[in-house]
């Protein structure tokens, strides 16, 4: 029993701030311009050096064979394999995050709307469970979607992330000025929501 | 307790076989058939227009493979239950890519056990049945017939 990630996605349908927990393939960073500043500092793109053409191709020094990039081969002859420092040891999902991000929001918006028509009211989506995990939802009046992923044997964790919205949300994120809301320029991370938002999870009977 | 519908999808995400429960409503799922047919409402869920539930199966199955690929640890199997707040959908993948789908309602507990029957009768009623076409709507009274007795 435990605890996997933490995504919210404003009704703007980006995903302004993500927590891990136990997860054992962490998310690979975010290409450049994937995803908002203040999501989250562990995916936030990889700057490359200032020799480097920023883009999506420069984490994988096999693309520079493809002809579009050919004139990205030229530049990173002064500064070989940059690359290679980029990628950290540990097994990583096979996704970058802002990918990973898009198909959770594409897969809770999905489910949302099928579960919607087939109860021809408006019913609410609350959960699905695979052979690994357990994928959670909460949605706000204001648009705002609460997404946890945890482990497949956990009850509904919907009171927990109305929590999380009741709480540190609140607290630390609409109460907050130096937080601009709605501004689909940056995410909603803080230090005081993450510190909060992360005790508040810890203490939960089902993390382990 | 109560089972609301079954549907099954072949592995091209196409829905070959669907019908409700609770009402006495089914129609078969063809390519020629008029579309835009109401079925009768079952008592828990309102039913839909044949075409909706194509669109339905094909969104599920798009999902159902979304999801294994979003596994936080280690590799994962696609949905196995959807959960809303009054009903549920319980999936069963075969291994030949077909989907047995059951809609119920959450306290039904047995749904596994009900989807690996109705994949026996499927097995025995329309994999056997000689002029049935694979990955083709199923327009089998012998199976129709099964079905209700399982499910009825």
């Amino acid at each position: 029993m435990t605890i996997y990630s933490l995504y919210i996605y404003d009704r703007h349908c980006t995903c302004v701030y993500y927590q891990d927990w136990h997860r054992s393939k962490p998310p690979r960073p975010s290409v450049e311009g994937g995803i908002l500043p203040a999501v989250s500092h562990q995916v936030n793109p990889i700057r490359p050096d200032e020799t480097t053409v920023a883009g999506p191709t420069y984490t994988n020094p096999r693309n520079t064979l493809t002809s579009m990039s050919g004139v990205v081969v030229a530049v990173n002859d002064d500064t070989p394999a940059p690359s290679a420092t980029t990628q950290p040891a540990p097994p990583q999902s096979g996704l970058t995050f802002d990918e990973e991000a898009k198909l959770v929001y594409g897969v809770v918006l999905s489910l949302r709307n099928m579960i919607k028509k087939l109860s021809g009211k408006d019913e609410q989506f609350v959960n699905y469970r695979t052979s690994s995990y357990k994928l959670h939802l909460f949605e706000t009046l204001s648009g705002y979607k609460f997404v946890m992923l945890s482990d497949p044997n956990t009850d509904s964790l919907r009171f927990v992330l109305r929590q999380i919205y009741a709480g540190p949300f609140l607290e630390y994120v609409v109460r907050n000025p130096l937080v601009s809301m709605d501004s689909k320029e940056r995410g909603i991370d803080n230090e005081y929501f993450r510190t909060s938002t992360d005790r508040m999870i810890r203490g939960l009977s089902v993390f382990q | 307790m109560a089972i609301h519908g079954l549907w099954v999808i072949n592995k091209a995400g196409g829905l070959v076989y669907q019908r409700n429960f609770g009402g006495s409503s089914r129609f078969a799922v063809t390519c020629n058939s008029p579309l835009l047919t109401t079925s009768p409402i079952s008592e828990g869920l309102p039913g839909l227009t044949s075409n909706e539930y194509l669109v339905l199966a094909g969104t599920l199955h798009g999902i159902h493979a979304i999801t294994s690929r979003l596994s936080p640890a280690g590799t994962s199997s696609g949905a196995q239950v959807i959960e809303g707040e009054t009903f549920k959908m319980t999936i069963m993948l075969t291994a030949t890519g077909t989907k047995f789908v059951l809609l119920t309602s959450l306290a039904e507990t047995t749904a596994d056990v009900v989807l690996q029957k109705v994949y026996e009768v499927y097995a025995d009623a329309v994999m056997k049945n000689p002029f049935h076409t694979p990955e083709m709507p199923i327009r089998s009274d012998g199976f129709d017939r099964r079905i209700t007795a399982l499910l009825g």
